[in-house]
């Protein structure tokens, strides 16, 4: 309305401004927001149907060793990403790549685990068997399906490299990734006690 | 250097090229929004003619116009049209033309999702409604319950079109909310620290972190569905263990923030228009701004208030029972905020202004009705009747139709460049204002007499006759007022008063630059100092030296969340296909799994990976600092 000047109102001389896409990292933190949501859903299903029911889980709990070695895959793989997150941030770009490379094949790894359990869990208990046997297969598989969108991106990143230039820091792409795929193996430790721990437990 | 020679650079960076390519690549937020903008008319315009059809069946006694499972369909495509098609895209069109422009941005932060938004948005709206073209619609209400929707009871395709039509909107809702967290949080102007922000701002923010927590239920709610409908699981089936309850407590823990989420940016636009009007700033805005909030937190504690009469436990009925009570306080205070500014200011009673408050009227009324059916008692007199009809109706045209109403009569000026025709506009109002009152009061009162929803028809002599009569009366002068406006929009495109930067004189960065403004926006990125931009002595767009051009690239400026302090510059991606690309590839995957057709879906998913990964490529060169822009300025 006015046309006086005032003030400059903040440090805008501060010029040149770096071109920074922090924008990334805020979407795929609401992202994973979302995708919270939807397992905390999932787990709120799965509980609510234990409420109903006079014997939860109403068929034999599924055998745990195979669900604890996927964790220990997916917990190492996590610590060596966070390490190679921190060797990109140092500038070492080939220590970083390399444990980029170890998590791609920690993630293969977690899925051909997830294949055989899959297949010897299967002959126990059908997919459509009951209520509980969907809701299983459901959490399982939908975890299944997010490793392996994390193994897409963390080898997307790995390709990376040949048109960004190895110098940018803190390389965006690395840590939007990593953030994916750290989330996606906190939910594998919820999986594990609610879904392997506790019907096992509970038994006894 | 002269502002006219930055101008027509800014214009050839930023500028969407006027061919086919151009149209169909475009990530421009303003084009996007009206488009938005349009296409939930039009969805408005499709529910709005099944309705009076609906209206027509029911004039009178004994009708045959519908038979009960065209009636069924009728009111299905009704409600899921008006509810997910109509009255959240709408806002997000507006959300998405305004934002950025309110905070002095030059886009939104990620234009390339928006552009995926709105695509996907489009092609789940015809996917729905293939199904009517097909003679297969949904026949069971926008809430879907089970064991109803279940194949046993439901078969054909019908329902699979909603629960498919349905996730694939969630993918563009998702996607939208994001982009507005993201673009709020980071784009606002230099100065617009969190306590100048616009108030639209805040009812924004509060939707969109509604939308990111709250929808995930409801995906999951319709994945299983599907999984029961098409592959045999037993999600709903209570013969194998299955819950027909978990459908309704996973719906509505989604769709009464739902609620919220087409009712919240819709007070933030009245926040936004109404002290313009009354020529005084909003009383109150730390009051408002807080009860937005509180509205959006509360709203996720009162799902069940939908459930009363399904036989929950004493203890946690009455919790939501309270909690529901609870929340008419924060929109008592925003009611209050508005009343004090329109007392304190001197009103001018223009067409938006008369939809202002026509929106107040009706929600105040729409909320009283909404309190008296909290009551737990009295819930389980009129639950199911045609009480609660016209509740959701007063509470939905109330808190969205008329605000949008008013906010089309109050940017329209600037997204068209014109000014809309004020005589017919304020004929227009009180056509809908008093038709829609007369369209839905009678409906209270028949749902007293207990008359109940979703019949298709009704016996004579039960005392319905009348007041069913005067209900479709009111609902076809309703309609016919909707016309008016559609009518004065597209007259007033062309012989409308031309508008200029500034018609109302209001207080809103949006108002600093031309109508229609360009595709850059500004050429000078403004700095805020207060919560009223054009109303202090600060000059937004005083530059001398051209500090604030950013005109190497297509460029705008990222500050911190909370301070807005400049930290950066966001770079913005080129106009690209690859948004509308990936929508057609989930497309297939929908269209695959409605024809129980895995290799169909399998292919869309591979392909939409493939286009995904095209979308994020990297296009830029190594240019991680760009040179200094004073330098080559003076050049």
């Amino acid at each position: 309305m006015s046309s006086t000047y005032t003030e400059m109102p903040l440090p805008l001389r501060r010029q040149p401004f770096p071109v920074n896409d922090k924008r990334g990292s805020l979407s795929i933190i609401f992202f994973i927001a979302t995708e919270a949501s939807l397992f905390a859903v999932l787990f709120a299903s799965y509980w609510y149907m234990a409420k109903g029911a006079a014997v939860w889980p109403p068929d034999d709990p599924p055998k745990i060793h195979y669900a604890l070695g996927m964790l220990a895959v997916l917990v190492s793989s996590s610590i060596v990403l966070h390490w190679g997150e921190g060797q990109i941030k140092k500038r070492k770009v080939g220590a970083g790549m390399a444990a980029l490379g170890v998590t791609v094949i920690l993630g293969i790894g977690f899925l051909i685990l997830t294949v055989l359990e899959d297949s010897e869990h299967l002959s126990v208990l059908a997919v459509n068997h009951d209520a509980y046997s969907s809701l299983f297969y459901m959490i399982t598989t939908l975890h299944a399906a997010h490793v392996t969108l994390g193994v897409c991106m963390l080898s997307y990143v790995f390709l990376l490299p040949s048109v960004e230039p190895r110098s940018v820091t803190p390389h965006r792409p690395y840590h939007n990734a990593a953030l994916y795929w750290h989330f996606v193996d906190t939910v594998w430790i919820f999986i594990v006690l609610f879904l392997y721990v506790s019907p096992n437990v509970g038994r006894r | 250097m002269a502002t006219d020679a930055i101008a027509e650079r800014l214009e050839e960076l930023w500028e969407t090229e006027p061919t086919l390519y151009g149209r169909l690549a475009t990530v421009d937020h303003k084009i996007i929004g009206k488009r938005y903008l349009y296409t939930a008319m039009l969805f408005l315009i499709a529910g709005g003619i099944e309705a009076l059809i609906m209206r027509l069946q029911l004039v009178g006694p004994n009708k045959t116009l519908l038979g009960p499972e065209a009636y069924n369909q009728f009111f299905t495509m009704h409600g899921t049209t008006m509810i997910y098609f109509y009255a959240f895209p709408i806002l997000v069109g507006f959300g998405n033309y305004l934002v950025p422009l309110m905070i002095g941005a030059r886009d939104m932060a990620l234009p390339r999702l928006n552009a995926f938004g709105y695509w996907t948005f489009l092609f789940s709206g015809l996917f729905l409604y293939a199904s009517l073209i097909l003679r297969s619609a949904p026949h069971a209400g926008w809430y879907a319950y089970v064991p109803y929707t279940l194949q046993t009871y439901s078969p054909g395709l019908g329902m699979d079109f909603f629960a498919l039509a349905l996730i694939f909107l969630t993918v563009s809702t998702t996607a939208g909310g994001i982009n507005f967290l993201v673009t709020i949080f980071q784009l606002r102007a230099p100065g617009m620290t969190i306590s100048r922000m616009p108030l639209f701002m805040y009812s924004s923010l509060t939707t969109y972190f509604s939308v990111v927590f709250a929808l995930p239920a409801f995906t999951a709610a319709l994945v299983f569905l599907e999984l029961d409908r098409k592959w045999g699981f037993h999600f709903y089936d209570i013969a194998h263990g299955g819950h027909p309850l978990l459908w309704q407590e996973l719906f509505w823990f989604f769709a009464h923030p739902w609620v919220y989420i087409v009712f919240l940016p819709a007070t933030g636009m009245i926040s936004m228009l109404l002290p313009a009007f009354a020529r005084h700033p909003i009383v109150g805005y730390p009051y408002i701004a807080v009860s937005t909030i509180l509205t959006g937190l509360v709203g996720f504690g009162v799902w069940l208030h939908h459930m009363f009469a399904v036989g929950e436990p004493q203890m946690s009925m009455s919790f939501f029972s309270a909690a529901s009570m609870t929340i008419s306080i924060f929109t008592a205070v925003q009611v209050f905020a508005w009343i004090a500014t329109l007392w304190k200011g001197k009103p001018v009673l223009t067409t938006s202004l008369l939809f202002a408050l026509g929106f107040i009227a009706t929600i105040v009324i729409g909320g009283l009705n909404g309190i008296v059916t909290a009551v737990i008692p009295v819930d389980w007199q009129i639950t199911q009747t045609y009480w609660i009809v016209s509740h959701i109706h007063y509470v939905l045209i109330g808190a969205n139709l008329f605000p949008v109403m008013a906010g089309f009569y109050f940017w329209g000026p600037k997204m068209i460049g014109r000014m809309l025709d004020e005589r017919l506009g304020k004929l227009s109002f009180w056509l809908m204002f008093i038709g829609f009152n007369v369209g839905f009061f009678p409906m209270q009162l028949l749902g007293v007499f207990g008359m109940p929803r979703r019949i298709y028809t009704y016996p004579a002599g039960e005392g319905w006759t009348t007041l069913n009569l005067i209900s479709t009366i009111g609902a076809f002068i309703l309609g016919f007022g909707l016309l008016l406006s559609i009518i004065n929009f597209f007259v007033s495109l062309r012989h409308g008063q031309v508008a200029g930067d500034n018609p109302w004189n209001a207080d809103g960065l949006e108002w600093s630059i031309p109508s229609p403004p360009p595709s850059y926006a500004w050429v000078h990125l403004p700095t805020v100092v207060s919560r009223h931009p054009l109303w202090d002595d600060h000059d937004e767009l005083y530059d001398p030296n051209d500090e604030r051009v950013f005109d190497q690239d297509r460029l705008t400026l990222s500050t911190t969340w909370k301070d807005a302090e400049p930290v950066s510059l966001a770079r913005m991606p080129e106009d690209t296909i690859t948004p509308l690309a990936i929508s057609l590839t989930l497309s297939v995957i929908f269209i695959g799994i409605l024809l129980t057709n895995l290799w169909l879906a399998l292919a869309g998913v591979v392909l939409s990976l493939a286009a995904a990964a095209a979308w994020i490529w990297p296009k830029h060169g190594p240019k991680a600092m760009l040179e200094p822009q004073s330098e080559r300025v003076t050049a």
